[in-house]
């Protein structure tokens, strides 16, 4: 190759690399407060991806990432051993140095900040005896988690995760209340804030509000967080404050108006836009709304179509059974074997008609204003049945009457009375202590005839049964026998239902007196009556709630508080744990709307 | 602090190490004269073997007692020298550059920062002495044969076991050095570091409620990450609490109406205790009947074993060697309780506990004395010399309830359903406080001992192995050191999961370590390899030097003074590999045709 040979391919290679640099320009400019950068700037920070888009950026963590020379996954391996370990040989201080390692080499990773946060503060602060060393680690996950969103800036998980913590660790645990005490007075997390405003529940709202807002206002995902629970989150802090308050022998005015507010703020709740699984919206106020739209379609289909076409077409369905199947369905329940039982299942389905199916036999004049009210009551029925969904993440009926219920005067005096004994009965003041409590029973007597559905709220009942239980030692000390007929049977009669004793302290052989009271028939009655209609008793909602143990709220199931049990250790990080047992909307795809889920059920067997 | 495994007193120790070094050498030996003379016999025949092999061993014996201290002396010279101009001062460089930064990475709310901070000054010191150690002594004599410069000594009147051991020499006084001045650095790094004060916050003080005399309360402010709460008696002297493992002091300063209140620097940040540890540990079950331990409340960690409350449970430490001399005043004890609640019982309060202090002969007992529990923290009590029995009458602590320096302390939880956890040496007589300079420089004499057993390993393969091989060489056995205890659970089966070969074939079947095999030839064919491997891993670890039990941090950490026969054991460790595998280099060297 001669010199001229090699001059030329020298000055190809140049021009080359020059052409390259003006793509690679447009590519990879770096983005100034001027510019959005080159494509790769401007896509990571479309998808906040660039370090200093996500949070504040440290030299520290940088550091430390550029020293493992690639071997970060190792050393982060190591480190979550060590963790364990830390914690297995109750190595605090080690465990504590060694987060802060991990948290320099994954600033990013939200997982980490999460799970070492819940573990701070709710594994690690068990393992003391002491609450106020207790209160120091619960503290340290917080920080822990408020230090994740200085490197994760609008993070709605991590803001929420404070929130959680902050308000249902520190006001659930069964340390709440010296939690609650030492919060207000921790000068060193406050700062500035004045010590009226350190209710952990409304600390703890503050930041799941934040959560909200850049959910709301910058359409930053949950991820991973059911949105009705989530939604719901900063307005039962509202009602659990209320509560606490309550608790802590806080009533009159001040209570009410937490009450109201917490009454407000539910009513917000209901009508802000939930999203379903179906992609579309839905408000949770509005399920009334679309009973009585399908109520009117229903009746409207009901006048169009002839009187006994119902009849005729389940008719004709049951002659369409086989003989095995027939011979099943007009059996008595009881005399069925297990086989039959499990044919029903089918027969049942053989057998629902649903309202398109029922409108399409209407011929004549009537049919296309029948079709139309039959897909109208579908349709509102459906959306019916997908709030019912949404609303039962967060058992909205139950919170709703609580909501309207608690700030009324007359609850409000039940529970000051009783408050007002349990003190007299500590002070030792028995007399008074004795008027106190009777006239709080005959206030919660009023109370819960206007309200039965709080007969099904395990948490009232046993509230109320402790208070049963203080007053019959009261009685005791008097030497005065309980009385027979007892004006809160029915709450006895509840909490043995849920508890297993009527009231705490019961002897185990204790029998309830029965006494025919409405308010106790009625409480007990639509789960007694599976053939009753639910509407003749109570709103149709109120006998599914009934169904199901209202602890609507997220229960802190991590925190067995003092007791030190082998199971609260391993339990999973705070997600939506109260929701676990419930469906998950944005997660669990029921079938889309169609004529077989829209069913005129059959009757059962004759 | 936690003692999970013990070293035994120096005396009770050396007996038997002896013995194990003196088999440990003999079977090395024979093994070494077996495999020497099959490959002289391959290479000059059985007799012409046997021979060279007596000439090696003769020479030997020749070369040992013609080693002169002086050329040690000198080769260690030139290894200092080698190591200078290697640039081994940079690893030095790199320490300070970690101090700098240590602030960066370390907890800011660490709730007991000198522990930390004493902790991450001896590991990166550890560290970077044994990296320094290891690149220095296996790179030196391949490099020195490869580029011929070796011949500048063997030409010389040397002999190998000279150069091997000057080496080691050399190579240990640059580490030592460069030891020394990181321990100085460390040492005023930490005391600068942790040092803080705080302010009297004047507007927190008030009169403390039910005490006519005049003293207030108040807390301090918020420095180094924490505060104190301050009590000030009318005199204006008063003190801190006790926060992050230290205390201040307080007095006021009037200067004509205004009072200022001075707080002191941290007190008890840095101890050194002494402790007088109990020999022997018993517990009685709730039934009063006698067993070796407690029972478990479900702990995956079993140092401790637990006594159930408001039963005949206790558990029983009986200590020797109390005098009044060397307690004239009483008994200063320091207790560890971990409590375990059954129940929530009442939260405001600690779980009850007592102590009974028991005659072991006489079965005297002193009156019962209850406290409070105080979970995983140090309890400080003093036993008095004046006490009284369960009737109430006086008695005295020696006259009365030691037997031939004997005496026992019977501890039992009075909680009913509530629980005490406990180990032997979670109690202790604090028999006096040594100086924690001197603690601090003992702390680096764990670490002299692995570097010299690093140098040595190094030196050792480099006689026979490449640079790079005798390197890597040296950091296996360096790992497998500091994992050996984890190996030797494996191999004797204490670990689940099986050998190597049972665990690389859970592995790839996914099965996870506790689920049984089924019976089959492949199981079979498995744990036979397996128990060839195991047995394999068992003798190599039980020859490796034990690396995590040169470390003296938990002691220094924790505030202990490091016990004697602690360092004992470990330099005398240490000088024992470096005679074994110096002679192990020696023979080496000598098959190497440039040390000929």
């Amino acid at each position: 190759m001669s010199d001229r040979q090699r001059f030329i391919r020298k000055i190809v290679y140049a021009c080359i690399i020059a052409a390259l640099l003006l793509p690679l320009s447009w590519l990879s400019e770096p983005a100034t407060t001027e510019s959005d950068g080159g494509l790769l700037a401007q896509m990571r920070a479309e998808h906040r991806l660039s370090q200093s888009t996500l949070g504040d950026i440290d030299p520290a963590s940088e550091t430390i990432k550029l020293a493992m020379l690639g071997m970060r996954g190792v050393a982060v391996n190591v480190l979550w051993t060590k963790v364990n370990d830390d914690r297995k040989r109750e190595n605090w201080v080690g465990l504590s140095a060694t987060l802060e390692q991990i948290a320099k080499l994954q600033p990013n990773f939200i997982s980490v900040w999460v799970y070492q946060g819940w573990n701070l503060s709710y594994n690690i602060s068990v393992e003391f005896d002491d609450y106020r060393d207790r209160y120091y680690w619960v503290i340290r996950g917080i920080d822990y988690l408020r230090e994740g969103t200085q490197y994760n800036r609008k993070e709605p998980r991590l803001t929420s995760d404070i929130g959680w913590t902050i308000a249902q660790k520190i006001g659930r645990a069964d340390e709440h209340r010296q939690y609650r005490r030492l919060f207000r007075e921790d000068d060193d997390f406050h700062g500035p804030r004045p010590r009226s405003q350190r209710d952990n529940w409304l600390v703890g709202r503050e930041y799941l509000l934040e959560a909200e807002r850049w959910v709301d206002q910058e359409g930053l995902p949950i991820k991973g967080k059911n949105p009705v629970l989530f939604h719901s989150h900063p307005v039962m802090c509202l009602i659990n404050y209320a509560e606490a308050l309550e608790e802590e022998g806080t009533f009159g005015e001040v209570a009410k108006s937490a009450w109201n507010r917490a009454a407000e703020s539910w009513e917000q709740f209901s009508n802000r836009d939930m999203p379903t699984q179906y992609s579309f919206f839905v408000r949770l106020g509005d399920k009334e709304l679309f009973d009585e739209r399908a109520k009117e379609s229903l009746e409207e289909l009901n006048r169009l179509a002839p009187p006994d076409l119902l009849e005729q077409m389940l008719e004709e369905r049951i002659a369409a059974l086989d003989d095995e199947q027939r011979e099943a369905y007009y059996l008595p329940p009881e005399e069925r074997d297990s086989r039959q039982n499990e044919m029903m299942l089918g027969i049942n389905s053989l057998l629902s008609i649903s309202h398109m199916q029922f409108a399409d036999r209407v011929t004549g004049e009537n049919r296309a204003a029948a079709l139309k009210a039959a897909e109208e009551a579908t349709q509102a029925e459906f959306m019916s049945s997908t709030i019912d969904l949404a609303r039962d993440n967060v058992n909205y009926t139950y919170w709703h009457k609580r909501c309207a219920l608690e700030p009324q005067d007359a609850t409000l005096e039940a529970r000051k009375k009783m408050y007002d004994a349990a003190q007299a009965f500590t002070a030792a003041r028995l007399l008074e202590s004795r008027e106190l409590y009777e006239d709080g029973l005959k206030k919660w007597r009023k109370v819960l005839d206007a309200n039965t559905f709080l007969l099904e709220d395990v948490n009232l009942v046993e509230e109320l049964s402790y208070s049963i239980g203080d007053y019959v030692e009261l009685l005791h000390q008097l030497d005065e026998p309980m009385p027979d007929p007892f004006i809160l049977q029915d709450v006895l009669v509840s909490c043995e239902r849920y508890t297993g004793r009527a009231y705490p302290g019961a002897p185990a052989n204790y029998a309830i007196p029965l006494e025919d009271e409405p308010a106790t028939d009625s409480a007990a009655q639509p789960d007694d009556e599976p053939g009753s209609d639910a509407d003749e008793t109570a709103p149709p909602e109120e006998s599914s709630d009934a169904s199901e143990t209202p602890s609507p709220e997220p229960v802190d199931d991590n925190d067995q508080g003092g007791t030190k049990s082998s199971g609260e250790d391993d339990a999973a990080p705070p997600t939506d744990e109260p929701a676990d047992d419930a469906p998950d909307t944005s997660e669990d795809p029921s079938p889309a709307p169609s004529e077989s889920t829209l069913e005129k059920s059959a009757p059962d067997a004759p | 602090m936690v003692l999970e495994n013990a070293l035994p007193p120096f005396d009770v120790w050396i007996g038997p190490a002896l013995l194990f070094f003196g088999v440990a050498v003999a079977m090395l030996a024979v093994l070494a004269l077996l495999a020497g003379y099959l490959v002289a016999a391959f290479r000059y025949g059985p007799l012409g073997g046997g021979d060279v092999v007596f000439r090696t061993l003769r020479t030997a014996v020749f070369d040992l007692f013609s080693m002169s201290p002086r050329r040690i002396a000198a080769l260690a010279w030139l290894a200092i020298q080698e190591s200078l101009r290697r640039r081994v001062l940079v690893g030095f460089g790199v320490f300070v550059l970690i101090l700098l930064f240590a602030g960066w990475f370390l907890d800011p709310q660490s709730t007991d920062p000198a522990s930390l901070y004493l902790s991450f000054v001896l590991t990166a010191t550890n560290f970077l002495v044994l990296l320094m150690a290891l690149f220095l002594s296996a790179f030196s004599l391949p490099a020195d044969i490869k580029n011929h410069t070796i011949y500048t000594i063997v030409t010389k009147p040397v002999r190998p076991g000279e150069i091997v051991l000057g080496r080691i020499v050399g190579f240990a006084t640059i580490g030592t050095f460069l030891l020394a001045i990181m321990g100085v650095i460390s040492y005023f790094f930490v005391v600068r570091v942790v040092d803080h004060t705080h302010e009297v916050e004047i507007a927190s003080l008030e009169p403390i409620a039910n005490d006519a005399s005049g003293a207030v309360t108040g807390r301090t402010t918020l420095d180094a990450n924490h505060r104190h709460q301050v009590t000030i008696d009318a005199d204006g002297v008063g003190s801190t609490d006790t926060v992050q493992g230290h205390w201040h002091e307080v007095d006021a300063v009037k200067d004509g109406d205004e009072t200022t209140y001075v707080i002191g620097p941290p007190r008890d940040l840095y101890t050194a205790r002494v402790p007088a540890y109990p020999t022997s540990l018993r517990f009685k079950d709730r039934t009063g009947r006698g067993s070796d331990r407690g029972i478990s409340v479900g702990y995956e960690w079993s140092y401790r074993s637990f006594i159930e409350g408001a039963t005949l449970a206790s558990a029983t430490w009986t200590f020797h060697n109390i005098t009044p001399e060397r307690f004239p005043d009483g008994l200063p004890i320091e207790l560890t309780v971990r409590v375990f609640r059954s129940h929530k019982g009442d939260i405001e309060q600690g779980i009850l506990g007592s102590l009974v202090l028991k005659n072991p002969t006489t079965g005297r007992t002193s009156g019962i004395t209850t406290f409070r529990a105080k979970d995983n923290q140090i309890d400080e009590r003093f036993i008095k010399r004046k006490l009284t029995d369960p009737e109430g009458n006086p008695i005295d602590l020696f006259d009365d309830l030691v037997s031939d320096g004997q005496l026992e302390i019977e501890l039992q939880c009075l909680d009913e359903s509530q629980y005490f956890g406990v180990a032997l040496p979670d109690i202790y007589i604090r028999a006096r406080d040594a100086s924690f300079s001197i603690n601090f420089l003992k702390s680096y004499v764990g670490i002299w001992a692995q570097m010299l057993l690093v140098t040595s390993f190094g030196v050792m393969f480099s006689t026979f192995l490449s640079g790079a091989v005798a390197m890597m060489a040296t950091a296996a056995a360096l790992v497998l050191g500091f994992f050996s205890q984890f190996i030797h659970e494996v191999a004797v089966g204490i670990v689940e999961g099986g050998g190597p070969t049972e665990a690389l074939m859970r592995t790839l079947t996914q099965r996870n370590q506790t689920t049984e095999l089924e019976p089959s030839l492949t199981k079979s064919v498995i744990q036979a390899v397996d128990s060839v491997f195991m047995f394999f891993m068992e003798w190599v670890t039980s020859l490796l030097p034990d690396f995590r039990r040169f470390s003296d941090v938990d002691y220094l950490a924790y505030g202990f003074d490091i016990p004697p026969n602690v360092l004992g054991i470990q330099v005398v460790s240490a000088i024992g590999y470096v005679i074994a595998l110096s002679a192990i280099g020696y023979f080496f060297l000598r098959t190497r045709e440039v040390a000929r």
